[in-house]
C-alpha cells in the first residue's frame, strides 16, 4: 500500500473553488451505491471525496470527469455532502493547470466555440436562428408576452430542430405572444461551468443577461432543464431575476388555462423519462405527466427508476461532449427499460437526453430488439395531438 | 371510596410504558399515591411489543408483564388507560389536570377479559398491536398479559359504531359489560408533580418511500420484526415472510434507517439503540434458523453499552452473518419470488447488488407523535429534535417545576437508562412531596394466611402455554391430563399465560374455591416469576412458600423444540416431579428488619454527591465517603462537556451544597475497612487520617467512579508530545500555550480497549475526542486534527457535534485492528515531530501525519477500589470488573444484593449527565428502602438442629455471606445461622458431616421426593 501526505495546498484549492463540502462526508457509500456509473463500470464517488478530504485528488485522471452531475447522490447523501461541487471544484483546478485526459480534451474546442461563436457546436452564430426561417417566428421586442429561448441544440441540431419547430407550432396555436432573440442569443452557460470552465459560464451569462434587460425580457420560455436551471438558479448570482419556465411546464399551464385544444389525441403507449435537471434539481415532476395525460388515447407508463430516482442519460455535467464508449451508456439501460415496460415512444422534455436515447435506439435497432421505440420531445407528441 | 378523595394524588405519570411503570411504582413504594395515566388500552408501551432484551436476550414481556401486576395489585397506584391530558393547570406541588377518558364502549369494573365478545366479533382489522402484521377484531384486547385485561372497541371499525348495524358483542356478554353508547369522559385530579414518559414513536420509513416499505411486502421495520419473532406475534413465533409466509433464508438488515442524517423528514441524531437490537434481532434469528444467511449494513457499529462489545462480537461470529459497510439503497423487488434487491458498496469491489427474501429496516426513534401537543398543555419546552428540553445538570427536569421527565421522551434512550430516569424522576419529585409522603398512601392488605397445618396436601397445578413458546412444542392438554391423575394433585388447568392477570386471578380464586393449599405453575422461570406467584398464593390467602415452579419453557420447550412428542413426556416428568416436592413443603415466616434511616454514599463524586444530595432532600441522613481529599471525583480533571457545560462550576456548587446541608457528613481521606450487617442495618467501619470509626447505615450507594487507562503503547510517557485525552483538556483549560501553537494535532481512539485485555467499549472516548477538537478548533481555527477512530460512536444527539467536527474541518480517519496506527518519533524541517502513519481503506493508501501533538483516547478502567469494594458489600463485578447491576435492563442501579445499589462509571463508562440521571435513580430506589420502617427477608434460609451439631465448624468456614457463627449453648457450643445474613445457597449443607444443617424450603426429604419422581 502506498503512503501518502496531505496535500494542503491542493485542498485550499478545493476549499476556494467551492468543494469544501467534502468535509462532511462520513464515508457511508451511499453516492456509490445510487451512482448509475456502478450500474456499467466501477466508479466511486465516495473515493473522490475521501481524496478531496485529504488533497490527493487527481487531476489528470478520468475520474474527475465522469459525473455526470445528475444529482443522485447528493439527494440521498446523508452527510449534506454537495458531490457535483466536489467533482466541479477538481475540474476548475484541472482547467487551472490545464491538464485533461484524452478523452476529455474535446472540452477545449466547446469552450473556444463558446466564447467565439455562443455555441458548443461549432456552429456559425449568424446560422442560428435559421431553424426558425419559415415558422412565423418573430424577433423578441419589449412588451411581449414571453422569450422564446431554444438554446443550442435545438437552434443547430438537425434532430433538435425539429423539437424547437414543433414549439413554435404550439406556441402560436395557442396564440402565445413570443419572440425569440435570434443570432443575440447565446449557449446559457449551464453545462461548460459544470466543466470547470467558470471564466467561459461567467461570459456567457453576463452577455445573455445583458441581452435579455436590453431587450426588456422578463419571462423567459426555454426546451432544454439545463438553461432553466442555469438561468433559475445560478443567473441570480449575477443579481437578476428572470421568470423561468420551461416548456413542459408551460404545456400544462397552456392547457390549463384552456389556450392550447387538442382536437387529435395520441393512441399510443408512452413512457415519459425525468430528465436531471428538470425532475431532481428542480422537482418537475407532475406537470409534465399532467400534461400527457391531458392527451386522449395517451397512455402514460412509468419506467423503473421514475421521479426523483430517474436514472440519467449520460448527458450532464460536460458529458454530452465526451465520448462515452460503448457498454457504458447509461442511456442503453434506459430505452431497455422503456422498451421493457412495452412503451413505443420514450418521451422525454431534454435536448441532450434526447441526442443520447436516439443514439441508444439506434444501437438497439442494431441488436434486433425492441425495434421500433421512438424518442419524442414532449413538444412532438403535442405538435401530433393538435 | 368519596370521589374527591379518589381524585388527590401525590404524582400523575403521563405514560404507562417500561419507565412510566417503574416511575410509579418506586413512587407507590415511596408512600406515595399515583395516578398512571396511558393513552393505549393497556400498560406497558413499546416494550410490550418486543420480543427479547438485549444484550441477554431475556423475553421482553416475561420481564416486563410482573410490573404490570405489580402496578394493577399496588394500593397507591391507580390505573388509568385510554386516557389523554386535556389540560394542565396550577404549579409544582399543586397542579390540577384536567383528563379524557375515551370511550372504550365497554364498563371496565363489568368485563372479565373473558373474550367471548371477541370471538363472536365478525370485523375483522388489523392488529395494532402486531404491527398490522396480523387481524384482530373490531373489539378485542390488546394484548394477553394485558392490565387491565378488559377489551376495547375500535370505534372506527365497529359495525354498531359506524351504522348500528350489529351489536351481537352486547348479546353474548354475560356480565353486561359493553355499552356502544358509552361517552367520553372527563377526570379532574389533584396531583403534587407530574411525571412524562410518554415515549417515543419509530421513525416511520413510509413518509418518505424509503426502501420500498409498505411498497414491498417483504421490507418490514424492526419492530415490525419483534412482532415476527415473538411466540405472541403474527405467524406464533416463526420467522415468516409477509408475502408467501415462508420461512426466509437470506435477511438483511439495513441500519441507521431515519438516523444520523440531515435529510428532510429525517434525524440528524444517533438513534442509539439500533445496533445492538439490529444484532439481537440476527442472534434470535439465527437461533431460529440455523442456517440462515444475515447481512447487516451500517456505517459505524455502536456498542457503546455494557457488555454490547461482546454482545457485537457473539453475532458477527455466527456463521452466515456478515457485516457490511456501507448504506445501502433497495433497487427493486422481483414481481415473482418478491424477494428484494439491495445495493451496497464495498472499498474494493465496487457497488455490489445482492438479493433477499426479508429485508428488516432498523428504524431509528422519533418523539411521540404528540410531543408538541403535549409540551403546550403542559407548559414545557421540546428540544430542536422535537424531544423533551432537558437540563444538562438534571436531565430528569423539564423547563417546568415541578414536571419531570423520564424514559425515550428524555431523547433516544435504551431501557435501562429508562428506568434509571424513572426512578430519578421518584427521587425529583420524592425530593419536593417530602413533606407530604404518606399522606395518601395505603399498605397493601392481603386476605389471613389459612393455617393447613392439618390438611392432607391439595396440589393445584397451572401449565402455561406462554402463548406459543410452550405451545407450540409441548402438548399443553396433554400435560395437564396427566398431571390430574397425579397424587394430591385436585386440580389442573392449562392457561395462555399463567402471569397474565386474569390467570393469576384464577390461581388465587381457585386456591379459595378448591381450598388448595400448594400450587404449582408449570410455565417458564423462577427467576423472573416467582415473586409473582408467590405473592398470588398470598392473594389467595396461603403461605407463600407452598408455592413451586416447573420450568417446562427454558428446560423443555425451548432446548427440545425440534421434538415435541419427547418434550411433552419430559414436561410431563418435570410437573411430576414439582408435585411431588410441593406436596412436602412447609409454610415459612419471612423475617422482619427493621431499617436505619441513614444512607452510606461511597464515592465523593458527581455520582456519589448527586446521590447524597437528593437522599438528604428527601429527608434522610447520608454519610458520604470519599477517599481523597476533596470532592468531586473525575470531574475535577474535566472542564466541560461537549454540550457546553462547565464541569468545574458545577462542581463548585454541587461541592457547596454537599457541604452545606444539615443531614449530609463527608468523609475525606476515607477508607472502608470492613463491612458487617445486611439490608436496613449496615455497619461500615472507616478509617479516615488514622481514626477509625464505624458507620450504621440502612442502605449503600457504591459510586467509586472509574479512571483513565495510562497507555504503554504509542510512545505515551516517553514523548512529552503524547497526551492522553484528559490530559489534553486539561491543557485546553489552561490555554496551553504550545498547544494553540500545534499545527497538526493526531487523535487515536480506542487505546487499551476493544481488545483482548479489555474487550469493552469505553463509550465516551468519542465524545472527548470530538468535545477537545471543537474547543481546539475554537481555539486555533487553522490547526490541523485527524482523529483516527474504528467506529465513531457519538451515540444520541452527540451525531450533531460529531458532524459539526467534520464542518470545523476536523478530520476522521477509519483504521482497522488488524492495521493499526504507527508512531514514530522524527525531525522533519528541523522541529520534532510524531510520525503517524494509518491505512485509509476508502482511499487504498496510507496516510502519513505529522503530528506535532498525540492525543490517544485512553479507555475508562474501574478503579483500583471498586474491587475491594465489591468484596466488602459482596456485591458482583462483570469480567471487565465494572459493577454488576442486578439486572441489565430493568433493575440497573440494584445489585443482587438488597439494600446496595450503584450509579456513576463504577457501573460503566458514562457522561456526566449519564451519571447524573443514574445517581438519582439510585437514590430513588435507596429511599424506597430507607421509608419503610422495616424490610423482610426471605424465608428460605439455612436452620442448625443443635442436638446433631458437632461444632466442627466446616460450615462457619464455607459461608460466602458470614451467616453463620458460633454461640454458646448449655451443651457447648453450636453453629448458629443468621437468617436475615443468609442468602440460602445451601453450601454449608453439603460440607456438614453431621447433617445438622439444613436449608428451609429445600430440605433433603423435599428434594428426594421430587428426584424419587423423575
Amino acid at each position: 500500500m502506498e503512503t501518502v501526505a496531505p496535500l494542503e495546498e491542493v485542498l485550499d484549492l478545493i476549499k476556494e473553488t467551492g468543494g469544501e463540502s467534502f468535509k462532511y462526508c462520513y464515508q457511508c457509500g451511499l453516492c456509490d451505491v445510487v451512482c448509475p456509473w456502478n450500474r456499467v463500470r466501477d466508479f466511486s464517488m465516495r473515493k473522490l471525496i475521501r481524496q478531496a478530504n485529504f488533497g490527493l485528488t487527481q487531476i489528470e485522471t478520468e475520474e474527475i470527469w465522469r459525473c455526470t452531475t445528475c444529482g443522485r447522490c447528493l439527494q440521498k447523501c446523508p452527510r449534506g455532502v454537495n458531490q457535483i461541487e466536489v467533482g466541479v471544484s477538481s475540474r476548475r483546478i484541472a482547467n487551472e493547470f490545464g491538464v485533461f485526459p484524452t478523452s476529455v480534451r474535446a472540452i477545449r474546442g466547446v469552450s473556444s466555440s463558446l466564447l467565439a461563436e455562443g455555441n458548443p457546436l461549432s456552429e456559425e452564430r449568424k446560422n442560428r436562428a435559421d431553424w426558425a426561417k419559415g415558422l412565423s417566428v418573430n424577433t423578441f421586442s419589449a412588451g411581449m408576452e414571453i422569450l422564446y429561448f431554444p438554446g443550442c441544440y435545438l437552434s443547430y441540431d438537425p434532430r433538435l430542430k425539429k423539437v424547437a419547430a414543433a414549439t413554435v407550432k404550439i406556441l402560436n396555436k395557442a396564440g402565445v405572444d413570443f419572440g425569440i432573440l435570434g443570432t443575440r442569443e447565446n449557449c446559457c452557460g449551464e453545462s461548460i461551468r459544470k466543466t470547470g470552465d467558470e471564466e467561459c459560464f461567467s461570459r456567457l451569462a453576463r452577455e445573455n443577461i445583458k441581452t435579455f434587460i436590453d431587450s426588456g425580457v422578463k419571462k423567459i420560455l426555454v426546451s432544454s432543464p439545463h438553461c432553466y436551471h442555469t438561468f433559475k438558479n445560478e443567473y441570480p448570482e449575477f443579481m437578476v431575476h428572470f421568470e423561468v419556465v420551461h416548456i413542459a411546464q408551460y404545456l400544462f399551464e397552456l392547457l390549463n388555462a384552456g389556450r392550447l385544444a387538442l382536437t387529435k389525441g395520441y393512441d399510443r403507449k408512452i413512457t415519459y423519462h425525468d430528465p436531471c435537471y428538470l425532475g431532481r434539481h428542480n422537482g418537475i415532476f407532475d406537470e409534465p405527466r399532467q400534461a400527457l395525460k391531458g392527451i386522449s388515447g395517451l397512455e402514460l407508463i412509468e419506467m423503473p427508476d421514475s421521479r426523483k430516482d430517474s436514472l440519467c442519460c449520460g448527458g450532464g455535467g460536460g458529458r454530452i461532449w465526451m465520448e462515452t464508449p460503448k457498454g457504458e451508456r447509461f442511456s442503453d439501460i434506459r430505452v431497455e427499460q422503456a422498451v421493457d415496460v412495452g412503451a413505443e415512444v420514450l418521451v422525454t422534455a431534454c435536448p441532450y437526453c434526447i441526442t443520447h436515447f436516439e443514439d441508444s435506439r439506434l444501437a438497439l435497432e442494431d441488436s434486433k430488439e425492441g425495434g421500433g421505440l421512438e424518442i419524442k420531445d414532449i413538444t412532438e407528441i403535442f405538435q401530433e395531438a393538435m | 371510596m368519596d370521589s374527591s378523595i379518589r381524585n388527590v394524588g401525590d404524582v400523575m405519570v403521563l405514560g404507562g410504558g417500561i419507565s412510566g411503570i417503574q416511575a410509579a411504582l418506586d413512587l407507590a413504594d415511596t408512600g406515595f399515591k399515583v395516578f398512571l395515566v396511558d393513552r393505549s388500552p393497556a400498560i406497558g408501551g413499546k416494550m410490550a411489543q418486543l420480543d427479547k432484551t438485549f444484550p441477554t436476550n431475556d423475553c421482553s414481556m416475561c420481564i416486563e408483564s410482573p410490573k404490570f401486576i405489580e402496578c394493577s395489585r399496588h394500593p397507591n397506584i391507580e390505573i388509568l388507560t385510554y386516557t389523554e391530558v386535556e389540560s394542565l393547570k396550577g404549579k409544582a406541588g399543586d397542579f390540577k389536570v384536567t383528563l379524557i377518558k375515551k370511550p372504550r364502549y365497554i364498563i371496565e369494573d363489568r368485563c372479565t377479559g373473558c373474550g367471548t365478545c371477541v370471538e363472536v366479533c365478525p370485523v375483522k382489522v388489523p392488529d395494532a398491536y402486531n404491527q398490522n402484521l396480523s387481524l384482530n377484531k373490531a373489539i378485542h384486547i390488546y394484548f394477553t398479559q394485558a392490565v387491565p385485561l378488559i377489551t376495547y372497541v375500535d370505534p372506527d371499525t365497529c359495525l354498531y359504531l359506524q351504522d348500528e348495524k350489529c351489536n351481537i358483542c352486547i348479546g353474548v356478554c354475560q356480565n353486561k359489560a359493553i355499552d356502544l353508547n358509552q361517552r367520553e369522559e372527563t377526570i379532574q385530579v389533584e396531583v403534587g408533580a407530574v411525571i412524562m414518559a410518554p415515549g417515543f414513536e419509530v421513525f416511520d420509513p413510509k413518509l418518505r418511500n424509503d426502501f420500498g416499505y409498505g411498497i414491498m411486502e417483504n421490507v418490514v421495520t424492526s419492530l415490525d420484526f419483534e412482532r415476527i419473532l415473538c411466540s405472541t406475534g403474527p405467524y406464533e413465533g416463526e420467522i415468516r415472510r409477509p408475502s408467501d409466509r415462508k420461512h426466509p433464508k437470506k435477511i438483511a438488515w439495513i441500519q441507521c434507517v431515519g438516523s444520523r442524517q440531515v435529510l428532510e423528514g429525517g434525524n440528524s441524531y444517533c438513534s442509539g439503540v439500533c445496533c445492538a437490537y439490529t444484532q439481537k434481532q440476527v442472534i434470535l434469528a439465527k437461533d431460529h434458523e440455523a442456517d440462515l444467511e444475515a447481512r447487516i449494513f451500517h456505517n459505524d457499529i455502536r456498542a457503546f453499552g455494557k457488555d454490547f462489545e461482546r454482545f457485537y462480537q457473539r453475532a458477527e461470529n455466527l456463521s452466515g452473518v456478515e457485516f457490511i459497510r456501507s448504506y445501502v439503497a433497495v433497487v427493486r423487488e422481483d414481481p415473482e419470488t418478491k424477494n428484494v434487491a439491495i445495493r451496497y458498496a464495498t472499498t474494493d469491489g465496487g457497488v455490489k447488488e445482492e438479493e433477499f427474501e426479508l429485508v428488516v429496516l432498523s428504524v431509528g426513534l422519533n418523539p411521540p407523535k404528540n410531543a408538541e401537543e403535549l409540551a403546550k398543555k403542559f407548559g414545557i419546552e421540546l428540544n430542536e429534535h422535537g424531544f423533551c428540553n432537558s437540563n444538562p445538570l438534571n436531565p430528569i427536569e423539564t423547563s417546568r417545576p415541578g414536571i419531570f421527565v423520564s424514559g425515550a421522551f428524555q431523547g433516544p434512550i435504551d431501557i435501562p437508562e429508562s428506568v434509571m430516569g424513572a426512578s430519578g424522576a421518584d427521587a425529583l419529585c420524592s425530593q419536593l412531596l417530602a413533606h407530604r409522603r404518606g399522606d395518601l398512601a395505603v399498605d397493601r392488605v392481603y386476605p389471613p394466611e389459612r393455617d393447613v397445618s392439618w390438611e392432607e396436601p391439595r396440589v393445584g397445578v397451572f401449565v402455561c402455554h406462554c402463548g406459543a413458546n410452550i405451545g407450540r412444542v409441548v402438548d399443553v392438554p396433554a400435560v395437564v391430563e396427566y398431571v390430574s391423575g397425579l397424587d394430591n394433585v385436585v386440580h389442573a388447568q392449562e392457561s395462555l399465560f399463567a402471569c397474565s392477570t386474569d390467570n393469576a386471578k384464577q390461581i388465587s380464586d381457585q386456591i379459595r374455591e378448591k381450598g388448595l393449599n400448594r400450587v404449582v405453575v408449570a410455565a417458564c422461570t423462577p427467576r423472573t416469576h416467582e415473586p409473582l406467584f408467590r405473592d398470588t398464593c398470598r392473594e389467595g390467602g396461603i403461605n407463600q412458600y407452598f408455592y413451586e415452579m416447573a420450568n417446562i419453557r427454558e428446560h423443555c420447550s425451548w432446548v427440545h423444540s425440534k421434538d415435541p412428542e419427547s418434550a411433552t413426556q419430559k414436561a410431563k416428568e418435570i410437573v411430576r416431579m414439582s408435585v411431588a416436592r410441593a406436596s412436602l413443603l412447609d409454610p415459612l415466616k419471612e423475617y422482619e428488619l427493621p431499617v436505619n434511616k441513614t444512607a452510606l454514599v461511597v464515592g465523593g463524586g458527581v455520582g456519589g454527591m448527586t446521590s447524597a444530595l437528593s437522599i438528604a432532600k428527601q429527608g434522610f441522613q447520608v454519610q458520604l465517603l470519599e477517599k481523597g481529599e476533596a470532592l468531586g471525583g473525575m470531574a475535577r480533571r474535566l472542564h466541560t462537556t461537549l454540550e457546553g457545560m462547565d464541569v468545574q462550576g458545577f462542581l463548585k456548587d454541587t461541592i457547596r451544597k454537599v457541604y452545606q446541608h444539615p443531614l449530609i457528613h463527608v468523609t475525606l481521606h476515607a477508607a472502608i475497612r470492613d463491612v458487617t450487617g445486611y439490608v436496613g442495618d449496615f455497619v461500615t467501619t472507616v478509617e479516615s487520617k488514622g481514626r477509625v470509626k464505624k458507620i450504621q447505615h440502612g442502605v449503600a450507594i457504591l459510586a467509586t467512579g472509574a479512571e483513565e487507562y495510562k497507555p504503554d503503547e504509542y510512545l505515551y510517557g516517553e514523548n512529552e508530545n503524547v497526551l492522553t485525552q484528559v490530559e489534553l483538556g486539561e491543557r485546553i483549560a489552561q490555554k496551553d500555550e504550545g498547544l494553540s501553537q500545534a499545527k497538526n494535532l493526531v487523535m487515536i481512539q480506542c487505546v487499551g480497549c476493544r481488545n483482548e485485555e479489555r474487550n469493552y467499549c469505553s463509550r465516551v472516548c468519542c465524545t472527548h475526542a470530538v468535545k477537545n477538537a471543537l474547543n481546539l478548533k475554537a481555539l486555533n481555527p487553522e490547526m490541523n486534527i485527524y482523529i483516527l477512530f474504528r467506529d465513531m460512536r457519538t451515540y444520541g444527539y452527540r451525531e450533531d457535534y460529531y458532524r459539526e467536527a467534520a464542518d470545523r474541518g476536523v478530520k476522521f480517519i477509519r483504521w482497522e485492528p488488524d492495521e493499526k496506527p504507527v508512531v514514530q518519533a522524527a525531525t522533519e524541517d528541523g522541529r520534532s515531530v510524531l510520525k503517524v502513519t494509518v491505512a485509509d481503506p476508502i482511499l487504498g493508501q496510507r496516510l502519513e501525519l505529522d503530528a506535532d501533538i498525540l492525543t490517544l483516547s485512553a479507555a475508562v478502567v474501574p478503579s483500583d477500589d471498586s474491587k475491594e469494594l465489591a468484596r466488602f458489600f459482596k456485591v458482583a463485578m462483570n469480567p471487565d470488573g465494572f459493577l454488576q447491576e442486578a439486572h441489565v435492563k430493568l433493575r440497573p442501579v440494584d445489585f443482587a444484593a438488597e439494600g446496595i445499589f450503584l450509579c456513576g462509571a463504577a457501573h460503566y463508562p458514562k457522561h456526566i449527565t449519564e451519571t447524573i440521571s443514574q445517581a438519582y435513580g439510585a437514590a430513588g430506589r435507596a429511599v424506597t428502602i430507607l421509608t419503610r420502617d422495616s424490610v423482610t427477608a426471605s424465608g428460605a434460609v439455612c436452620e442448625v438442629d443443635e442436638s446433631l451439631c458437632e461444632s466442627c465448624g466446616a460450615c462457619i468456614s464455607v459461608c460466602q455471606y458470614g451467616a453463620i457463627a458460633f454461640h454458646e449453648t448449655e451443651k457447648g457450643k453450636k453453629a448458629m445461622v443468621n437468617p436475615v445474613l443468609c442468602k440460602g445457597d445451601g453450601l454449608c449443607n453439603t460440607v456438614c458431616p453431621a447433617k445438622a444443617i439444613s436449608l428451609k424450603h429445600f430440605t433433603d426429604d423435599e428434594i428426594f421426593r421430587q428426584l424419587d419422581a423423575a
